[in-house]
């Protein structure tokens, strides 16, 4: 199947001149650290002294790790609970959105607002926001009678940062809802409503089966990002050794790498979640063959 | 198409390799670089020691950086895995023994043997975290002992006498009761009777724990022993003052800054000389006293931060020089000048340019708290297990967990790790 125009002469020299800088990146920075983590992944190495053989034994190793087993538990739940509620909540937000109400760009803007903040000054605000004593929150239910809560100790920290992932990814949600939301050919809204569909009857009608492509890439996205998650993560349970109150699989291979000089174990780590993830994908990309509908 | 794809990776690779070499530099001046933690200020002062360095040595260029702690092992770590390490780093003590059995280090011994005489007059306790069989593969630079601050403010008002020299464990908790104060009425504690980091055992744990008679780790570093004897009493003891909520608990602590002495919330801490500079700049009026008895008896810890020297280094003669130097009398009245530590050398610490510092501050305590000190213990894979031990406390600490289940869970990771470190 060939689509598109094809460069012509000239046009063909430029073409690679314009990619060049885009693939050296790829090549060197992308694909060259994919290989070397593979490659490390079978070796012990502490950054000084010469990699050392180590078969598969890094591999092994991470099923007797009961810290990574821990730390790997916690990305699953983390994503079992981060991506649906990425997922609904933006699109709940872009159908809001997506009608003709004053100061909508106002509204884009703010729920926006996170996706363009850098995730350590944001992190700091919420740290005081979930403060025990002096935080917002506690201030809040406070003063509605209740007593305080400790957000950010080991039993509510993943509900807590969960809850501050979901808002900093709202935004870019949104923006992928609302595109796919404006592509709806507003006709057809017309003529379910001359015969007599309510709200409710188009939401799942017409709306929802025509945004699945939307659906399905944020969730793919999303997933993408449970997996990777560490920024908030970080800021927001780091405890005064350096351990996390709730430690995911890249604060694990953070640890290992740059705090403990065990890349092989770092990098088996890193594969295996890579390994993860593309699994993950397989499962999406099947569901999307089935019930994904493109016009 | 194929062709022009290979074309192309063949002349990125080129392009690579081309920046990867660099012309040979000749210098007549031998270059040193110096990198070490700390605050901005030291920057200054380490100047000032490189500058009178300059003048004894003028073939010799030192550059120093100072980086925040955090920043510091990144910078580190990249440098020694790009092979481009600084000549001569700073180094933590509990720390060094986890770069030494990397082979990232020189031994210095050779160049000690050079000039026998100026280890001399050193404190022998400082020495001793740096030494490796028959060798030493880092110095001391400064050395801190732990003590107890007071805020004489708040024990004024609270009508509770100062800490004295015969206090034991009971008088501090007897004291933080008195201490511990809801200033503004508010319904919350804004006062606390003490603040001090229980994650770290340099600034509370281990001081307790020697003091009840129980130990960190046994000598050959295979078992951890925080959860055995009179480590557990000290461990219920420091329990209690987070239950009876005069220590506010970590959950809490961080909404109050980083150290809540220095931002008035506390009225005691346990901490070194290095917060000396930022309690006086907070204005905050406080004195020293040495830590409390125990039933086993009075304890202290003692760290030193070191000089250590990259196995790499070009130019190690001239480096060496620099250690050299600021261990010599000059550089260490000019780093006692600065305030943040107390001298390795002897002389220069019991001399006024150390006792007599701007201010009514009892420096002796610091000096005389060498005599109980214990060392903060020195061993491989220090920092994994001080995670493990450390943090894996917290929830205990914050009311989530019972102390003794967590305590025997935490031991038994522990162990782990040094088996896993061997």
């Amino acid at each position: 199947m060939e689509y598109g125009l094809k460069p012509l002469g000239r046009e063909k020299i430029w073409l690679w001149v314009m990619l060049t800088p885009t693939l050296i990146g790829l090549v060197f920075g992308t694909i060259g650290s994919l290989l070397a983590t593979l490659v490390l992944s079978l070796f012990e190495w502490d950054l000084i002294r010469p990699p050392q053989w180590a078969g598969l034994s890094n591999y092994v190793a991470l099923f007797q790790n009961e810290a990574y087993i821990k730390a790997f538990t916690n990305t699953i739940t983390f994503a079992l609970l981060y991506v649906p509620g990425v997922v609904m909540i933006s699109l709940l937000v872009a159908i809001l959105l997506n009608r003709k109400i004053g100061g909508l760009g106002i509204f884009r803007t703010i729920y926006f607002l996170p996706t363009v903040t850098s995730a350590v000054a944001t992190a700091l605000v919420w740290n005081m926001i979930y403060g025990k004593d002096t935080g917002i929150l506690n201030f809040l239910l406070e003063s509605i009678g209740m007593s305080p809560v400790c957000w950010l100790c080991s039993n509510n920290a993943m509900m807590s940062v969960v809850i501050v992932n979901i808002w900093g990814a709202i935004g870019e949600g949104m923006i992928i809802f609302l595109a796919g939301l404006t592509a709806i050919p507003r006709d057809y809204y017309e003529a379910a409503s001359i015969d007599g569909a309510n709200d409710t009857q188009q939401f799942f009608q017409i709306t929802l089966p025509l945004i699945t492509p939307s659906i399905f890439f944020q969730t793919l996205i999303s997933a993408i990002n449970a997996f990777q998650a560490y920024d908030y993560i970080y800021m927001l349970t780091r405890r005064g050794q350096g351990d996390s109150t709730v430690p995911v699989a890249v604060y694990s291979i953070y640890r290992n790498a740059f705090n403990f000089f065990r890349m092989g174990t770092a990098s088996a780590q890193a594969i295996q979640l890579a390994l993860l993830v593309a699994v993950f994908m397989a499962i999406m990309f099947w569901w999307e063959r089935n019930y994904v509908v493109y016009e | 198409m194929k062709k022009n794809l290979f074309v192309l990776v063949i002349v990125s690779v080129l392009l690579a390799a081309c920046g990867g070499t660099k012309p040979a530099e000749t210098q007549a001046k031998s270059e040193v670089t110096f990198m070490m933690w700390g605050a901005p200020e030291e920057q200054t002062v380490w100047q000032a020691v490189v500058d009178d360095f300059h003048a004894a040595n003028p073939n010799i260029t030192v550059k120093v950086e100072v980086s925040d702690w955090d920043s510091y092992w990144t910078k580190l770590n990249t440098l020694i895995a790009g092979g481009t390490p600084p000549d001569v780093f700073a180094m933590d003590a509990p720390l060094y023994l986890d770069w030494q059995s990397r082979g990232a280090l020189l031994n210095l011994q050779p160049y000690i043997d050079a000039s026998p005489s100026f280890l001399e007059d050193v404190y022998p306790q400082t020495l001793s975290a740096y030494k490796v069989g028959n060798d030493y593969y880092g110095l001391p630079r400064d050395f801190q002992t732990i003590v107890l601050f007071y805020n004489k403010d708040m024990f004024d008002a609270a009508g509770v006498s100062y800490p004295t020299a015969d206090w034991t464990y009971d008088d501090l908790l007897n004291a933080a009761r008195d201490l511990t104060k809801d200033t503004n009425a508010d319904g919350k504690i804004d006062q606390y009777g003490i603040w001090s980091d229980t994650w770290d055992m340099e600034l509370f744990w281990s001081e307790a724990i020697w003091a009840y008679g129980g130990d960190i780790i046994n000598s050959d570093h295979t078992k951890t022993l925080v959860g055995e004897g009179g480590a557990r009493d000290a461990w219920s003891y420091i329990d209690s003052l987070y239950k009876e909520g005069v220590m506010p608990q970590p959950a809490t602590s961080g909404e109050y800054g980083d150290d809540l002495f220095q931002s008035g919330n506390a009225a005691m801490t346990t901490i070194g000389h290095w917060a000396v500079p930022g309690y006086v700049q907070a204005e905050i009026k406080f004195g020293v006293a040495p830590m409390p008895k125990g039933p086993a008896g009075r304890a202290t810890s003692v760290n030193s931060a070191g000089f250590v020297m990259s196995k790499d280094s070009k130019n190690p003669g001239a480096a060496f020089e620099f250690i050299k130097f600021a261990l010599s009398e000059a550089g260490q009245k000019r780093l006692a000048e600065l305030g943040f530590a107390i001298p390795v050398l002897k002389s220069v610490a019991e001399s006024d340019s150390y006792l007599k510092q701007p201010g009514d501050l009892d420096q002796k305590v610091f000096l005389d708290s060498l005599e109980f000190a214990h060392m903060k213990p020195v061993f491989k894979g220090y920092e994994e297990w001080a995670g493990v031990v450390g943090d894996g406390l917290t929830p205990v600490w914050d009311g989530e967990a019972e102390l003794n289940p967590t305590l025997d869970e935490v031991v038994a990771s522990a162990d782990e790790v040094l088996a896993n470190n061997k």
